[in-house]
């Protein structure tokens, strides 16, 4: 057996280290070394999203990165999009509101990309659609998906 | 329109509650990644489960090897069929699919041996430690050749399972009726459920005595029987509990029970629990599929424009198993005329064996198929008659009028599919058409459906289900249903129906997912009976319970019991609204006088007649209707098909919860049109040569059209407020509709489904631009994201 690799990570804003084999996929790490079941195994090949994380703020599909090549790194998963005061992530409230919730399984994923896209202050609504599209969603058809993540925008741009 | 009076669940001449809008229950633990799918549980010891399956289609098997896999470190059992204790059998209607093969197998992906391991990485290689040596044997993949003489035998007994009909008129008499007769044979290819939540179990035993299975799934009473009949025990002794579920759509109607039943084998065996979920990969290849089938028509019209006859004949592939093929096949035989007037009718539904993946439930159950034909046969027949489809589509359409169905049932009044038709006309001439870009062509297709609610004669006696409802002391409510959360909102429509005949607000009512330990055999949640059959049983559970409460509150309100009235969060004096105490208080006083809080309740179908051999009776016990109209641009020379707007107009009887009810009809416009244009199964010697979200191309968020609903109320279904069921009426008519809508943009007729660029480009006798991408033929092209 390969030897275990140190992996740091600024998890969800707490400093945490893990012991992980080398060909240790972060998605693994997150939910079986961490304990973060938010984040979802839909296909394991990075097609998808339902794994989406943000690296260093970053939207990846976390079965297609090593735990080991993420040492120093940031991440961010689904149970890290609330607030400091406990307050879910305006995308979080904008899904629930507009219906955008079905089965769930896709949820975390699409609230993790979506967050990463009101952080950019994508204003155009076929520009949110293109950038969502890597997350697939069997139940709602998108529909509300998609009027979630401009109700969400809003929220946002008003906040500011 | 008036809402009808007499609705269930109401006395006559109530008003009906509003229409819910409140968000879901689940909604908050889902989109925080708090709730629990059963690959998120595990429980100290806990062992992965693992399936050694069949390579080839069709062989014998002439060694099974182990001992290399069970020496293997972290591997602790390795089990064939040898080591199944009761029955090795896993068919959910017909018994002939072994658990485990035992010196054959039919299909790739059957099931030869389990492993159990510390670890997936330990299962995974004790799966590849297994040597397996199978002599292959003839196998055959097409339903019409599997029919001929002399085709390779998939089980002992011949490869035609049954036969189902509709006859009804005089064929011959009517076809000589006929000015213009339109003969074809459609191939409609299968369909991936693509739930987001692969399949998963945990099993948990106690002893070999009892054990509890944690399970993703539609039906948990059918991973019970299952799981009792592999294991020889009473059902009593199998609890099955339903784990949030990430999708169904029918592929975790009866499939579940097969993993369920290998996990609660490898747990019973090593008295440990064992986990099974599979991988995408495995999933696709291993779970039902919705069937390809080959249907061919041959239907006539007069010259003024009205259907005199028409003869369907259906090849169903239904796999090496019969799974829930022949329910599926009664669906599929009386959906085969859709919601026309037709005086002489002949359908002919054979469900045939073949060495492919299984078919199985889809939501839809065999009507999409049959409805892309049908709405392609009326295309074709207004074409030839110089009609406008849509006008030929109101000369025959049923209505209050001519209300009679191809299976002879009379249609209760009013019948709405005439408005659907015309409400989807007007409201897709209120907006622009839409723009055509350089070498693109638009066109506009209808499709109509008349769906048979709930489940067809053949299943009635499954038609029942089982709730208890519970009042705490402080006025808020427990409901247990024995139907299913699957992501098509039944929490919110039970936790609906329940806070309004309790007069509680929806947040003081709590719905928990099935166990079968706390609520009767409610049968499957499938035919879009989820909200009708659960919410009656609630209804049935509130009106015992207010049996005892009503008496409280009456002499809380010094007034007869009768006069009581639950509204707004009070018990209140009928007509005397400032007199009221709230529910809360009524609560405190029963738990204060210890009155039973708590109340079962029931519900079941109407018995009704059916006579299957000429297919005519009470096939439904009643009916809704639909309209989708698409309107697609089409690039010609790619061959790329864009669906840029569906309207869709629904008879829904009453609408229960406003978003539960738009998310139904957007998620099945948005699956159904995948399958019509990129959802292409390539299957080759029954391999799955696809399976992955790579290659099975499902839509993406940038793949949605605009959609536009209309709900009509008014002709009142037997669910709670007169509702009828959305869940599958909601796919149906789309593919039918983007079918049509493709050949009037291209203005040439598509006899097969999907309509992948290979097969748009082909049928314009082009050849495809990208063709030196990959040599083959056409019908082998893959889907283009």
């Amino acid at each position: 057996m390969a030897e275990p690799v140190r992996v740091r990570l600024r998890l969800n804003g707490e400093l945490r280290e893990f012991s992980v084999p080398p060909g240790r996929r972060l998605l693994d790490l997150l939910r079986e070394d961490a304990g973060l079941t938010g984040t979802k195994e839909g296909c394991g090949a990075g097609e998808c999203g339902a794994c989406t994380v943000l690296l260093n703020g970053r939207p990846v599909t976390s079965c297609l990165v090593l735990a080991a090549s993420c040492d120093g790194c940031e991440v961010t998963t689904v149970e890290g999009l609330l607030a400091a005061t406990g307050e879910p992530h305006p995308v979080q409230r904008a899904l629930v509101e507009a219906g955008g919730v079905q089965c769930g399984f896709c949820t975390p994923g699409l609230a993790v990309t979506g967050a990463a896209i009101i952080a950019r202050g994508v204003g155009k609504a076929p520009e949110r659609s293109r950038l969502i599209s890597g997350n697939l969603c069997r139940c709602t058809g998108y529909l509300t998906v998609l009027e979630a993540l401009e109700r969400a925008g809003g929220a946002a741009d008003g906040a500011e | 329109m008036a809402p009808s009076e007499g609705a269930p669940g109401l006395p006559r001449a109530e008003a009906l509650p509003p229409t819910g809008h409140h968000p879901r229950p689940d909604a908050w633990g889902k989109v925080l990644g708090q709730t629990r799918y059963v690959g998120d549980l595990s429980l100290p010891g806990m062992l992965h489960a693992a399936l050694v399956t069949s390579n080839r289609a069709s062989a014998r098997v002439r060694a099974l090897e182990l001992s290399a896999a069970r020496s293997l470190p972290e591997v602790v059992a390795v089990l064939t069929a040898a080591d199944v204790p009761g029955a090795n059998s896993v068919g959910v209607i017909f018994p002939d699919q072994p658990l485990l093969a035992v010196d054959r197998v039919r299909m790739v992906g059957e099931r030869l041996a389990l492993v159990a391991a510390r670890s997936r990485e330990a299962a995974a290689a004790a799966v590849g430690a297994v040597r397996v040596e199978l002599d292959p044997l003839p196998s055959v993949h097409d339903p019409v050749a599997a029919l001929a003489p002399g085709a390779p035998l998939v089980h002992e007994g011949g490869n035609l399972i049954r036969t189902f009909q509709v006859v009804r008129g005089d064929v011959a008499r009517h076809f000589r009726r006929a000015t213009v007769v339109f003969e074809a044979e459609y191939r409609i290819g299968g369909q991936e459920h693509a739930y987001l939540e692969p399949q998963g179990c945990l099993a948990v035993p106690e002893g070999r005595q009892r054990v509890t299975v944690y399970a993703s799934c539609q039906c948990p009473f059918y991973v019970q029987q299952a799981v009792a009949r592999v294991l020889g025990l009473s059902l009593a002794a199998v609890r099955v509990i339903q784990t949030p579920t990430g999708g169904g759509f029918g592929g975790k109607e009866d499939y579940p029970s097969e993993p369920a039943a290998c996990a609660a084998l490898l747990a019973w065996h090593t008295g440990l629990p064992v986990r099974l979920v599979y991988s995408r990969e495995t999933d696709m290849q291993l779970s039902s599929k919705r069937h390809a089938m080959v249907v061919r028509h041959r239907w006539g019209a007069d010259g003024a424009g009205k259907l005199c006859f028409a003869e369907v004949e259906t090849f169903m592939d239904a796999g090496a198993y019969v799974g829930l093929s022949t329910v599926v096949a009664e669906r599929a035989n009386v959906s085969a005329i859709g919601p026309y007037h037709v005086p002489a009718v002949r359908v002919r539904t054979h469900v045939v064996y073949t060495n492919n993946l299984f078919g199985g439930a889809f939501r839809g159950f065999g009507a999409p198929q049959v409805t892309v034909a049908g709405e392609a046969t009326m295309d074709a027949l207004a074409r030839r008659l110089g009609l406008d489809p849509v006008e030929f589509r109101r000369r025959n359409v049923l209505d209050d009028r001519r209300r009679t169905t191809c299976t002879g049932t009379r249609l209760e009044r009013p019948v709405l599919a005439r408005q659907c038709l015309e409400r989807a006309v007007e409201l897709a001439a209120t907006t622009p058409p839409v723009a055509a870009g350089r070498g693109e062509k638009v066109g506009t297709g209808v499709g109509l459906v008349l769906y048979g609610c709930n489940l067809h004669h053949g299943g009635q006696r499954l038609d029942r289900s089982s709730a208890v409802v519970i009042l705490q002391p402080d006025g808020s409510v427990v409901v247990r249903v024995g139907l299913t959360e699957m992501g098509q909102g039944l929490l919110v429509a039970v936790q609906t129906v329940a806070a309004q005949a309790l007069g509680v607000p929806p947040e003081a009512v709590e719905v928990c997912l099935p166990d079968t330990s706390t609520v009767a055999d409610s049968g499957p949640t499938v035919a879009s009976r989820g909200a009708l059959a659960a919410g009656r049983a609630v209804l049935d559970a509130v009106r015992r319970l207010r049996r005892r409460l009503d008496p409280v509150a009456a002499e809380l309100l010094h007034c007869p019991p009768r006069q009581v009235e639950l509204l707004g969060g009070h018990a209140r004096v009928r007509g005397e609204p400032e007199r009221a105490v709230p529910i809360a208080q009524v609560a405190a006083e029963m738990a204060a006088r210890r009155i039973e809080a708590i109340a079962t309740g029931w519900y079941r179908s109407r018995p009704r007649r059916f006579d299957a051999a000429s297919g005519q009776g009470g096939a439904y016990d009643f009916y809704a209707v639909a309209c989708h109209l698409a309107q697609v641009v089409v690039d010609a020379e790619l061959g790329l098909v864009r669906v840029a707007r569906v309207v869709a107009v629904h008879d829904v009887g009453r609408v229960l919860h406003r978003p539960a009810l738009e998310g139904q009809i957007h998620g099945g416009i948005v699956q159904g049109m995948g399958w019509a244009t990129s959802e292409r199964l390539a299957v080759r010697e029954g391999r799955l040569e696809n399976p992955s979200f790579t290659d099975y191309v499902i839509p993406t968020a940038s793949d949605a059209p605009v959609v536009e609903i209309e709900a009509i109320e008014g002709a009142a279904g037997r669910g709670p407020w007169g509702s009828k069921g959305i869940g599958e009426p909601s796919l149906i008519p789309t593919p039918a509709a983007v079918r049509n809508a493709v050949c009037d943009a291209l203005g040439i007729e598509l006899f097969e489904l999907p309509l992948v660029p290979p097969v748009i480009v082909a049928a314009l006798g082009q050849r495809h631009p990208f063709a030196w991408l990959r040599e083959q033929p056409a019908d082998e092209g893959v889907g283009v994201r």
